[in-house]
């Protein structure tokens, strides 16, 4: 296993893409952020991570979703893996590991963009409000954790790239828990749907996110969110097992 | 004889209705070059496929250096190349570092040893942008690093230029009489194995015709003399007298094994004796035309049935 991550590691680190796009995903940000600075203020910082962090999911994760999984499946390289005598459960979760991974070193660099930049145009922002400005990046961080899991059944079970890639980013948006929520609000009434939304991922994130920053509860939030993660590695898992090695 | 390092016995794969390999009972022996033959579609990938743990068997097991039921272990002793695939965006050295990482090699050097050995330790371009040769060369490198006990080549030949045809015989050559390295490679181009291989096996609408080995093919194929004659019997005791055994091969026709180089006195004797000589002339069947009448005979079977 740690050979494979090893190897998964070294791979990622050297697509180049990989450092156009967040360095362009960087200075975008820069950018916007100099446009809009008459209007700052010490509380900037913070509506910022909650406006921008909510499409990190899909732009940070989308790029991590497509280098860690995607990738695979376009150069057929799954086949190499299997081929080698590495087991399909040991793939599932070695991706999750490094989601997890790269995911955590994304989310972490995002509050010190933020910061650099607000900094930079003369609102550095106190330690206080970077706890807030973490703790809504935690949020995303396990969001994109949470729908490359699930999108990883269709990575396995299909074996489709492009499918897979538009379920992440679909889910990643928010399109396909909007879509349920509107549809079940008008099937079976409002009450229902919100419990629905408060047990999606989204919700269970937000749960998290003021169990962190607030006095709420974390451990119901936390075994819901671990629930997930197990569900969807095992679903992924299932489906690996069943389906044959396309080439 | 040498020990057994992959075995399947009675291998059947199953696509819905459509059977792909139909009792596949094949052996590879430690050091052998095992060409298996067949025409495209014959069942060599999947087999493969199966040998490798890409897809699943319908009947039958493998056993792989001995072991039948922990083959995720077994099977990192083998390399493998079907269709080569790496990553487009990672250079070949970055290609095989990142194959070294996975199998766990540390030996120093071992990815500049082999992208020379295939003829591109200079590249730098990216996989994406590579030729089909290219590929191919970069695949057969990833299937020798670590000096794998048994590599398994799918069509190692397609898409190369002549010369890398003569370069992946010679780096198999090698790497077989070298390191002691098993291979196994598939091809429907039997001209090309026979250069190679020292043991064959035909395959066939998914069932193994037969196993044979280098010595035994040539000894089948070798070359004869034919004699075309009005009465073969009266021609079998002439012969005879002059000291040469043969055998009637149809109407009007004998079978010359040996003594090919008297075909003068052979005419002489025929003709002096009163017989009508049509024809004399040395005959060879070649590879291909004994794989086809191997497959002839099957597909006749087949339409009887």
């Amino acid at each position: 296993m740690l050979n494979m991550i090893k190897g998964e590691t070294f791979r990622i680190m050297h697509k180049k893409s990989m450092y156009v796009y967040f360095g362009s995903l960087a200075a975008g940000y820069f950018l916007v952020a100099f446009i809009r600075s008459g209007g700052f203020d010490e509380h900037s910082i913070a509506s910022d991570a909650f406006n921008f962090f909510n499409f990190l999911p899909a732009l940070a994760g989308g790029f991590l979703f497509a280098a860690i999984y995607a990738d695979d499946l376009n150069a057929k390289t799954l086949t190499t893996l299997v081929g080698f005598g590495i087991g399909k459960a040991k793939i599932v979760l070695v991706k999750l590991i490094l989601t997890a991974m790269f995911g955590a070193a994304a989310f972490a660099l995002a509050p010190l963009l933020l910061y650099a930049a607000h900094a930079a145009l003369g609102w550095p922002a106190a330690a206080s409000t970077m706890t807030t400005v973490y703790a809504v990046s935690l949020k995303y961080l396990l969001i994109t954790l949470g729908y490359s899991t699930l999108s990883g059944i269709a990575v396995y079970g299909l074996q489709h790239p492009t499918f897979a890639m538009v379920l992440f980013i679909l889910l990643a948006l928010n399109v396909i828990s909007g879509l349920a929520s509107v549809l079940l609000a008008n099937l079976a009434g409002a009450d229902l749907a919100h419990v629905f939304t408060s047990r999606m991922l989204s919700g269970i994130t937000d749960r998290i996110l003021s169990g962190v920053i607030g006095d709420s509860q974390l451990f119901l939030p936390i075994t819901e969110y671990a629930a997930y993660l197990t569900i969807s590695a095992a679903a992924s898992i299932a489906a690996f097992e069943r389906k044959e090695m396309e080439f | 004889m040498a020990k057994s390092v992959m075995q399947t016995h009675k291998l059947s794969k199953k696509y819905g209705e459509l059977l792909v390999l139909d009792g596949v009972s094949l052996t590879l022996r430690q050091g052998d070059v095992y060409g298996l033959v067949g025409r495209n579609g014959a069942g060599k990938t999947t087999f493969f496929k199966c040998v490798m743990g890409l897809a699943r068997p319908t009947a039958g097991t493998i056993e792989i250096g001995g072991e039948k039921n922990s083959l995720h272990a077994a099977r990192r002793k083998i390399g493998f190349m079907i269709s080569p695939s790496f990553f487009p965006y990672l250079n070949p050295k970055e290609n095989l570092e990142y194959l070294c990482r996975l199998k766990g090699i540390r030996t120093r050097g071992e990815v500049g040893r082999l992208l020379d050995l295939v003829g591109l330790g200079s590249v730098k371009k990216p996989f994406k942008a590579f030729s089909l040769g290219m590929k191919q060369r970069l695949g057969l490198a990833g299937a020798l690093l670590g000096s794998p006990e048994i590599v398994v080549l799918d069509e190692p030949v397609n898409g190369l230029d002549p010369q890398g045809i003569i370069d992946m015989r010679a780096i198999i050559k090698n790497a077989n009489t070298q390191t002691g390295t098993t291979f196994i490679v598939s091809s429907h181009i039997l001209s090309e194995l026979d250069l190679v291989a020292t043991q064959f096996g035909f395959i066939e609408q998914g069932v193994l015709l037969e196993e044979i080995s280098h010595a035994d093919l040539h000894e089948n194929t070798k070359e004869t003399l034919a004699v075309e004659v009005n009465d073969t019997q009266k021609a079998q005791g002439v012969l005879r007298q002059i000291g040469i055994e043969c055998r009637a091969s149809g109407s009007g026709r004998l079978t010359l094994q040996s003594h090919l180089d008297r075909p003068n006195e052979i005419a002489r004797s025929l003709i002096n004796s009163g017989l009508e000589l049509y024809g004399l002339h040395r005959q060879e069947i070649t590879l291909e035309e004994y794989f086809l009448r191997l497959i002839g005979g099957r597909n006749a079977q087949h339409d009887q049935r």
